[in-house]
């Protein structure tokens, strides 16, 4: 595609096509209205001119007869100017006047005519043209006819001033209009083709590189920022999709070995179907807990992308503290812990009820996991869970505070990272990825996790808007 | 006759030794694209007294569905030709009411729900363990004329009442929480069949997540402290490797 025809394929240059021919059309009709209507005047001024003269003439010709007549229309007729008069007899001899050769059958027919004359002063037979003019023939008592007339050269010289003043405006607008599209449609052109270049590279693979903005704040400014916020977005979801499989690479691949090796030592050392047996039981319960961590992941990474946003609905979440403590309540008992329900007011809140349960469900699983059995009391305190739902202004808090060892400040925000377990945690079962879990769900609707110190122990805090999540503008 | 302990690689002992579920012979249908996976499952269950068919292309299942008598289809969500949803539509608009259990490796909520939608009677993610595909199968084989109208559940001198919320062991009223009595409703239901903890879990508490932590087994045992303690005969079993049963073990 050469690049003039590129040019003219541009939306703002057929845009500036049609804009072009209407308002060129506009211009003609206008101008053209403007000649028709001027002609229109001009004779109207001819004629009542002419009916005056007329109307005076035969006034003179009522007074004083032919006679008088003929003097006034020969003292008119030599005065110079564009008048035309004629007096004749009944068989058409001319007494006086200044117009010749008219065309014949205008003087017996009384009334409005335009034809062509040629005046007396003018030599007989010379190469100028005849002239145009609109005459009245008026019958005057006795047989003399009177002519009177305006020649029309005036009224035709303005009819194409104007009309050449229309085509030279058309043609005008025509031309600038046509270079005005020119020079805009090549500056889009050239701020699209950098964005088309700039996209290139980007489905190149090359997912940091960003559009122009001109800084115009014009629509192709406000679509660049917007393609250019969604080339964040995508650009975060990658980051996020890369982490997740580094993390897999990482995390899985350490049970995978287990399992093998696991397998392996069982191939060469078991010796009796009981040690096979033991070997396999040990396989299911390994890969038991792998595909419990993957479901964890995955579902991490659907929450980060936003998927379940679809899912929302308003609930309240006292209700769900009220479920997931009655789940877990008889594994704390049974562990020594009282788990204690405080959410006595309703607290609404729009979102995905399902996520909302499983992100609390993991605090409290977390909470008793790692909250030590009487034997072993940590500062002397008696073992408790508190799982709350309270409304705190346009929020709500799902919070879970336990009596456990908590979690040192400075480790606070870095656990909640995906599949970050503390040293001292290694050996507890579970995937690692509960508070990971837990702070993607609060994230996904617009809220968060935090880790609190519980005095002693740990207070999770899931804090969440109570309308939902707030679509980013834009 | 193999119980789900052969199965799981397990021997039978202690209390599990006589909890044996009610087992009729089902005729199953597998449409399932992989060959080794099929061949496993229709192995599998012929071990446990089943007759199982396998396709291996939504085609040719849809076919084999509408000319045999199956009990309980299972359909691999994605297929050649046909994917699993669009089998199990097609034979719904026929007329064929057959349960359908479907099985899909993408194990989302809203994946779950498009799938019963969609005329499926229950769904479970891959990977998947066989005693859970086995005691989810031979429920639905039996919830049609099973026991959802009766308002009086009873197994041995065990009766639960849905109207009035009353259970009583022999001539002992037990006082059961909301929750308890939901748990034992469920497995009173499905009397004679076992009953996995994930199935516990999403139709007594609506959770379709993983607790991490096997909080089912406390609610089961405090149960069984309630209705079984201080009775000669137990009623509620554990079947080890696949889940809970309630049956009457004087039979």
């Amino acid at each position: 595609m050469t690049a003039l025809g590129k040019l003219f394929r541009t939306t703002t240059f057929k845009l500036t096509l049609v804009y072009l021919t209407v308002f060129a059309l506009f211009a003609a009709f206008l101008l053209a209205y403007f000649a028709l209507n001027t002609r229109r005047l001009i004779t109207e001024q001819i004629t009542d001119t002419v009916n005056a003269e007329i109307t005076g003439l035969s006034d003179q010709y009522r007074l004083g007869g032919i006679r008088r007549l003929v003097l006034v229309v020969d003292a008119r007729a030599r005065r110079p100017g564009s008048s035309l008069y004629l007096v004749t007899t009944f068989t058409g001899q001319s007494l006086a006047g200044n117009v010749t050769a008219l065309a014949p059958g205008i003087l017996d027919n009384p009334g409005w005519t335009e034809t062509v004359y040629r005046r007396l002063d003018e030599a007989e037979g010379t190469e100028k043209p005849e002239h145009e003019a609109l005459v009245r023939v008026f019958q005057l008592p006795g047989g003399f006819r009177l002519l009177v007339g305006r020649d029309l050269e005036e009224r035709e010289r303005l009819y194409d001033i104007v009309l050449s003043a229309g085509r030279w405006s058309v043609a005008i607008v025509i031309v600038l209009g046509l270079a005005g599209g020119l020079f805009v449609s090549r500056r889009v052109l050239r701020r699209v083709d950098a964005m088309t270049e700039t996209t290139k590279t980007i489905m190149d693979g090359d997912l940091g590189g960003r559009l122009p903005v001109a800084g115009t704040g014009d629509e192709l400014d406000r679509l660049a920022q917007n393609l250019n916020a969604m080339l964040e977005r995508i650009e975060a979801l990658m980051q996020g999709l890369k982490e997740v499989s580094d993390n897999i690479a990482h995390d899985l691949k350490t049970p995978l070995t287990r399992l093998r090796n696991r397998a392996e030592q069982a191939l060469r050392t078991a010796h009796n179907e009981a040690e096979y047996r033991a070997a396999l039981e040990a396989t299911i319960e390994e890969s038991d807990g792998l595909i419990r961590t993957f479901n964890a992941l995955l579902m991490i990474a659907r929450a980060e992308s936003g998927q379940a946003r679809d899912d929302m609905n308003e609930f309240d979440a006292a209700e769900i503290a009220h479920d997931v403590g009655e789940l877990y309540e008889p594994l704390a008992e049974e562990k020594g812990i009282a788990l204690k329900v405080e959410a006595d007011a309703p607290a609404r809140v729009k979102g995905n009820r399902e996520l909302i349960s499983q992100a609390l469900a993991n605090l409290v699983d977390n909470a008793i996991k790692y909250t030590a059995p009487p034997a072993a009391p940590v500062n002397g305190a008696a073992p408790e869970i508190v799982v709350r739902a309270l409304n705190s202004g346009d929020r709500i808090l799902l919070t879970v505070a336990d009596t456990g060892p908590g979690i040192p400040e400075a480790d606070r925000a870095h656990v909640v990272e995906r599949f970050v377990r503390l040293e001292q945690s290694r050996s507890q079962p579970g995937s690692g990825l509960g508070l990971s879990l837990a702070s993607a769900v609060a994230r996904l609707h617009g809220g968060e996790l935090t880790l609190e110190d519980n005095h002693p122990g740990l207070k999770s805090v899931i804090a969440l808007p109570r309308g939902g999540p707030v679509q980013s503008a834009g | 006759m193999p119980t789900y302990a052969d199965i799981n690689g397990q021997r039978a002992s202690g209390r599990t030794a006589d909890a044996q579920p009610d087992r009729v012979t089902m005729r199953l249908l597998i449409i399932e694209d992989d060959r080794d996976a099929a061949d496993y499952l229709v192995k599998a269950f012929r071990e446990v007294g089943h007759v199982a068919d396998a396709a291996t292309d939504g085609e040719d299942g849809l076919a084999m569905a509408l000319d045999g008598q199956y009990d309980v289809l299972i359909v691999d969500r994605m297929l050649p030709k046909r994917d699993g949803l669009s089998v199990i539509g097609t034979l719904r608009e026929k007329g064929i009411e057959t349960p359908a259990l479907i099985l899909s490796a993408l194990g989302q909520v809203d994946d779950r729900v498009k799938g019963l939608r969609a005329g499926g009677d229950d769904y479970l993610p891959k990977p998947y363990s066989f005693s859970e595909l086995l005691a989810r199968v031979e429920v639905l084989a039996r919830r049609r004329g099973a026991r959802a109208e009766e308002t009086v559940l009873r197994v041995a001198d065990l009766a639960l009442d849905r109207l009035s919320h009353q259970v009583r062991r022999g001539e002992d009223e037990i006082s059961l929480q909301p929750r308890e009595f939901r748990l034992l409703e469920y497995l009173m239901q499905h009397a004679g069949q076992v009953v996995t903890r994930t199935m516990l879990l999403e139709n007594v508490w609506d959770y379709h997540f993983d607790p991490q932590t096997n909080v089912i087994d406390v609610h089961i045992s405090r149960l069984r402290s309630k209705i079984d303690k201080g009775f000669s005969q137990p009623l509620l079993h554990t079947v080890r490797g696949a889940g809970y049963m309630i049956r009457d073990g004087a039979r």
